[in-house]
């Protein structure tokens, strides 16, 4: 009884873990998403000015997203690999 | 004085000036008065801290001390009047308290009375106007001298000359109003008589501005039985209250401290006044008596007055002068001295300081009330307000183009005002609660100071860009405005952009990874604004001079979105959540954020 109790809990652990790895990769599919829309905001308000100061406010906004996007796809990726890589089997 | 009075009484005056050369005289005095004691206050106030302060100390540290003070100056000078009105002044630059200043004024009560007796003994007046020119003249070679003491010393001379001159314009003026004064016309016995002549008294004083004067008019008159003895006496009480009205002249020009100490020259010369009417036949019997004893003839009355002016002026004294403290006590509370106001905390609660999150949200909130602040003196230096932000940029860029935006704002008016309070509250509020506390209360704490300080490091920032913001809005180069507009216009749209990064808190909008853009933009302008003052040097279109005033400006503005930034990150961003977490892991260093900026800087 002792140890089976033990097993449970231990179960419970790794799915905690489990469990707020996968939240984490969803919070990171959520941010990629808002960053797309984010990206398209501002290509909008990018076409509808011809203010040179501004442009180049929003060229850097979106460089910035592109950069950022980037980070979140490659961290992304190495998280999906990582928790393949743990389900396979030795 | 209020805007709107000041256009009814400018037409006033002027009206006035068209109508009478004398009342254009007497303005002319009164004004050359009030502007010899700005120059004396200046003059004092080179002085603090300094010489001058310890010597007025070391005199004036105690009643008696001050009325030994008081009771030198004015004999030396011969004026009451005029040591009144120094003494107003010393108030004024903080030099004196109200205390040593009612000690000098009893001092020069007496004092002045020394007169009387130069005037009815050996016939003597002194004339303290002829010092007026070698006092100018001194006094103004002084003032452009470079050291700090010669200057106040020349500020100081340059006022007592324009005291002496004003007084002798106001004089001056008031002339033939006095060669129009009959004594004899008011002869009248009896208690009728004694206030009529005492009014007389106080209104001759005030317009010769001089109890001396009158002292002499009522000793000539009295010498050649013009007027009896008794109506003489009651001149005298007169004189004594008249003379008060300088100081309280002097007084409009001074703060409520000086203000105060004219109604105390006024409130014991008018008390001693009363008291001697009421019991003029008793002062009356001691005059003889000690006149007697002094060997005076019972039919010198000349000599009798002389005595008369310094034994009611001494009773004065020995009455009043017990219950200084208690005077002080009543004029602070007939003269109420205006704050200005000033905003207080909203948030820091006393009784939460025994629960540290408690604590941190107040600190937080109070510094986001100081945030707005700040955010209020930048836009109004600008010309701004904060409902100008949600204008379109084409409406933004007009609004700070336009030219009754260069009207100075006071930015060191608005920090008393609205951050000095309440950033002493916060630090006094965050070291009390700070050092008692878990590490990571105390830590949140030290980032909310930070930010308090960066935000005012963005005020300074913005003083230090006002002086040729303001210089260059007028200028006649249309480069060099359009740059500082340019400079202006960048701000108020950072301030604008951190507001919608509170908007992205509010809607969850990747307020952390907002960082990032406005981080590179503020590298982003200040590349370009560095590129365009070069270009515009190069082209001729601006002197180097003013490229420099320009890559000057260009660093403060840099260090204003710098400050602001730094201070909204700590003030609005929470970051223990789980997805502020993830977005953590998106940021960019400062190496990736030089990169995009030098990306987009070559595309």
């Amino acid at each position: 009884m002792k140890i089976e109790k033990l097993l449970h809990k231990l179960q419970a652990f790794f799915d905690t873990d489990k469990h707020k790895k996968r939240q984490h990769i969803e919070e990171l599919k959520k941010i990629l998403l808002k960053l797309k829309k984010k990206e398209r905001k501002i290509i909008r308000s990018m076409q509808q000015t011809d203010e040179d100061c501004l442009r180049k406010h929003y060229q850097t906004e979106l460089e910035i997203i592109r950069v950022q996007r980037k980070k979140g796809i490659e961290t992304l990726q190495q998280l999906k690999e990582r928790k393949k890589n743990l389900g396979a089997p030795s | 004085m209020h805007k709107a009075l000041l256009l009814i009484v400018i037409p006033l005056l002027s009206y006035g000036f068209w109508l009478s050369a004398e009342f254009k005289g007497i303005a002319a005095g009164v004004s050359i008065f009030l502007f010899g004691m700005l120059s004396l206050e200046q003059g004092f106030k080179a002085f603090t801290g300094g010489v001058l302060e310890r010597i007025l100390q070391k005199t004036t540290d105690t009643s008696w001390k001050s009325f030994g003070f008081g009771f030198l100056s004015a004999t030396l000078m011969q004026s009451s009047g005029l040591v009144s009105v120094i003494t107003v002044s010393f108030l004024s630059a903080g030099l004196l308290d109200l205390v040593a200043g009612i000690g000098i004024i009893f001092g020069s009560n007496l004092g002045t009375t020394t007169g009387a007796w130069l005037i009815a003994g050996l016939g003597l007046k002194v004339n303290i106007a002829t010092y007026a020119m070698p006092l100018l003249v001194f006094g103004v070679l002084c003032v452009f001298q470079s050291g700090k003491q010669l200057k106040g010393v020349g500020y100081i001379l340059t006022g007592l000359g324009f005291l002496l001159l004003g007084i002798h314009y106001m004089k001056e003026s008031f002339e033939h109003v006095e060669s129009t004064i009959n004594l004899s016309e008011f002869a009248m016995p009896g208690v009728k008589g004694l206030l009529t002549y005492t009014a007389v008294g106080i209104i001759a004083t005030i317009i010769m501005q001089s109890s001396h004067a009158t002292m002499l008019l009522t000793i000539t008159a009295v010498s050649v039985h013009q007027i009896t003895y008794n109506n003489a006496l009651a001149l005298v009480i007169g004189a004594n209250i008249g003379t008060t009205v300088t100081a309280i002249i002097a007084a409009f020009g001074a703060n409520i401290q000086g203000k105060r100490l004219a109604g105390a020259h006024l409130l014991i010369n008018l008390c001693t006044g009363i008291f001697v009417l009421l019991l003029i036949k008793q002062f009356g019997i001691a005059v003889d008596i000690i006149s007697a004893s002094l060997g005076i003839a019972a039919s010198d009355n000349a000599m009798k007055l002389a005595t008369f002016h310094s034994l009611f002026n001494l009773a004065g004294i020995m009455i009043f002068f017990p219950f200084i403290n208690q005077q002080v006590a009543l004029l602070e509370k007939l003269f109420i001295e205006k704050r200005p106001v000033i905003f207080q905390p909203k948030y820091l609660d006393i009784s939460a300081m025994d629960f540290p999150e408690t604590v941190v949200e107040s600190v937080r909130l109070e510094s986001i009330h100081l945030y707005e602040n700040a955010i209020h003196i930048i836009l109004r230096t600008f010309g701004l307000r904060k409902h100008d932000l949600q204008k379109n940029d084409d409406a933004l860029k007009q609004l700070i183009g336009q030219d009754n935006n260069s009207v100075e704002y006071n930015i060191d008016a608005g920090y008393e005002k609205r951050i000095k309070g309440l950033y002493s509250a916060i630090i006094a509020f965050i070291s009390q609660a700070g050092f008692t506390w878990a590490m990571s209360q105390s830590s949140k704490l030290s980032w909310l100071r930070e930010a308090n300080k960066h935000l005012v490091e963005a005020i300074k920032d913005t003083k230090h860009l006002q002086k040729n913001w303001i210089r260059f809005r007028a200028s006649r180069n249309q480069a060099a405005t359009d740059e500082y507009n340019k400079i202006a216009y960048q701000i108020v749209l950072h301030i604008r952009q951190i507001e919608d990064f509170r908007h992205d808190i509010e809607d969850n909008e990747l307020p952390l990874l907002s960082l990032d853009a406005l981080k590179a933009s503020i590298r982003n302008d200040d590349m370009q604004m560095n590129r365009a003052i070069e270009t515009l040097i190069r082209e001729r279109k601006i002197t180097p001079e003013t490229g420099s005033s320009l890559i000057n400006d260009s660093s403060y503005m840099r260090s204003i979105k710098k400050n602001l930034l730094k201070a909204a990150e700590t003030l609005f961003l929470h970051s223990d959540t789980g997805a502020a977490k993830a977005e953590q892991q998106l940021t960019l260093n400062e190496t990736e954020i030089n990169d995009v900026v030098h990306t987009v800087d070559t595309q």
